[in-house]
């Protein structure tokens, strides 16, 4: 999407987006899950999609995929990458147990904002 | 209620994107149905349960009307997650048809144009209409643009974007045209007011054309023109129109002060106009009515039911609408005595009513017509009762 252009249409709806929860961000975080969720659904109506094309040309894949035994190489394959979904899912969870053992706290970070402005 | 959903009849002017977009537009239908089935029904439970009970403990009673609800139910977590739900269906379902209408607005535009080049009905938009406040101060339906954005004079923009969007907030239900009001109306002017066969029928806050077009089809003799503020909107409905093959004026006019002669017409209608007006434009569009109507002609408005009619926890679940979709008219319109007010417009008591007119999609679907009529208002139909409620008035012969 070429983002320099003017604009051809409104992309947002004029008059005050109320706020629903009372944690200051959580309807934000709400509406990026649902945006998350609507994504993941989409991908999974596009494989139901080319599902429905191949077992139109007489593949059928639906079968052939729920009786897919996968390799040796495919569990290890799909084991990291599960791990490394978690990771990422859990990025600030796993950051703030770093920070506790590094010490790192909000005074720590203005002490350095504090030291490096010091002439 | 089903949760299938028949697809959009589609036309030639219909947006409706690729693959991903589309499954967008279905995602968005879900979830408001999710929310509208599943959902919504703990909403009762929560209220009469532990909001009633804090609300009683803080403030010495019972909740006594919609705001006191209001006032309790905002504060529990499941209502803020019913109505955040909500709120953001309602966002993504104009992101789905925007993203497609964004990419191709130019060539919509030329298409629309061309269509209605070539048809001989009336399209009439003024470039500096004066569009009124209370369809300009919000965006109603949280629609980005409304319905009188227009970013040049041959843009259809938000027209596209209502009709594909309509179509994806109703969930299907009102049919494949999106003209199930216009269509149940229709249907009670010809079985309930006998011997009246129309020829000159005005539509008010038309938008698209979407309840316009039955009465063409329904009354082909009629010269029918449709009316509304909105000029995108005008221009997409006269191109749409042509594309279905119906011959339909539409003009750029505002139903408070139309311009018409007096007693242009035996039959003025509007669909969920009404609540998206003022209280001071209200009672103007029914002197207006008066005035237009030629004497023994009827004005039939068909919105969602009064306030009186139904209990206090239904108009506070109604009345989201007034607070969390940029609608707001919808609560205050509610408390309105229309009766009283079409009599301040000229019309005889006796000749003033309320109806209902049974859904013709329902009716199509072959439910008997009674049992759709006796049904009460349940949260999550669509209509209430399966029927739209009519409001009626007949000008004095």
């Amino acid at each position: 999407m070429d983002h320099t252009a003017e604009p051809k249409l409104k992309r947002h709806a004029k008059g005050k987006r109320p706020s629903f929860y009372e944690v200051d961000g959580l309807d934000e975080a709400m509406s990026m899950i649902m945006v998350l969720a609507s994504e993941l659904s989409i991908m999974r109506d596009r494989l139901d999609t080319v599902e429905t094309i191949a077992a139109n040309k007489g593949i059928i894949l639906a079968d052939e995929i729920d009786g897919f035994e996968p390799e040796q190489e495919n569990v290890a394959k799909r084991d990291d990458r599960r791990q490394a979904l978690f990771e990422r899912l859990y990025y600030v969870t796993l950051k703030k147990a770093q920070e506790e053992a590094g010490k790192e706290t909000e005074q720590s970070y203005l002490d350095v904002l504090e030291q490096v402005a010091k002439p | 209620m089903n949760a299938f959903t028949p697809p959009q009849a589609n036309h030639e002017m219909l947006v409706l994107g690729d693959h991903d977009d589309r499954m967008r537009q279905d995602f968005a239908k879900s979830l408001k149905q999710f929310t509208q089935n599943n959902l919504l029904p703990g909403l009762t439970p929560v209220f009469e349960g532990r909001v009633a009970r804090k609300f009683e403990k803080e403030n010495g009673r019972p909740p006594a009307d919609r705001h006191d609800i209001r006032k309790g139910m905002v504060k529990d977590i499941y209502f803020q997650t019913y109505a955040s739900t909500n709120r953001i269906a309602q966002e993504l379902l104009w992101e789905s048809v925007m993203d497609p209408l964004e990419r191709d607005i130019d060539a919509i535009n030329a298409k629309a144009k061309k269509l209605s080049d070539a048809s001989t009905a009336t399209l009439e938009t003024t470039p500096d209409f004066k569009v009124p406040r209370y369809v300009s101060a919000f965006d109603i339906h949280c629609m980005p643009g409304g319905y009188s954005t227009s970013m040049s004079d041959d843009d259809v923009g938000v027209g596209a974007l209502y009709d594909r969007g309509v179509y994806i907030y109703s969930m299907g239900q009102m049919g494949p045209d999106n003209d199930d009001m216009g269509r149940s109306a229709c249907n009670y002017v010809r079985r309930n007011l006998a011997d009246f066969k129309p020829t000159a029928i005005l539509d008010m806050g038309c938008t698209i054309g979407h309840s316009t077009l039955p009465y063409k089809e329904l009354f082909p003799d009629g010269e029918v023109t449709g009316i509304d503020v909105g000029g995108p909107c005008i221009r997409y409905a006269h191109a749409r129109a042509a594309a279905k093959g119906l011959d339909v004026n539409f003009l750029q006019r505002n139903a408070e002060h139309t311009g018409f002669e007096d007693e242009s017409f035996d039959l003025i209608v509007s669909h969920i106009l009404l609540h998206e007006t003022s209280g001071k434009a209200m009672p103007q569009i029914f002197k207006e009515c008066h005035r237009l109507l030629k004497p023994g002609g009827y004005m039939v408005h068909a919105d969602l039911p009064p306030f009186l009619k139904i209990g206090p926890f239904m108009q506070f679940i109604l009345d989201n609408e007034t607070y969390y979709n940029n609608e707001p008219f919808w609560g205050a319109m509610r408390e309105l005595d229309q009766e009283q007010l079409a009599q301040d417009a000229g019309f005889a008591k006796e000749d003033v009513f309320f109806d209902t007119a049974p859904m013709a999609a329902l009716e199509m679907m072959a439910e008997p017509q009674e049992e759709a009529e006796e049904k009460e208002f349940v949260a999550g139909e669509y209509a209430p009762g399966g029927g739209w409620e009519v409001f009626v008035a007949r000008k004095a012969v």
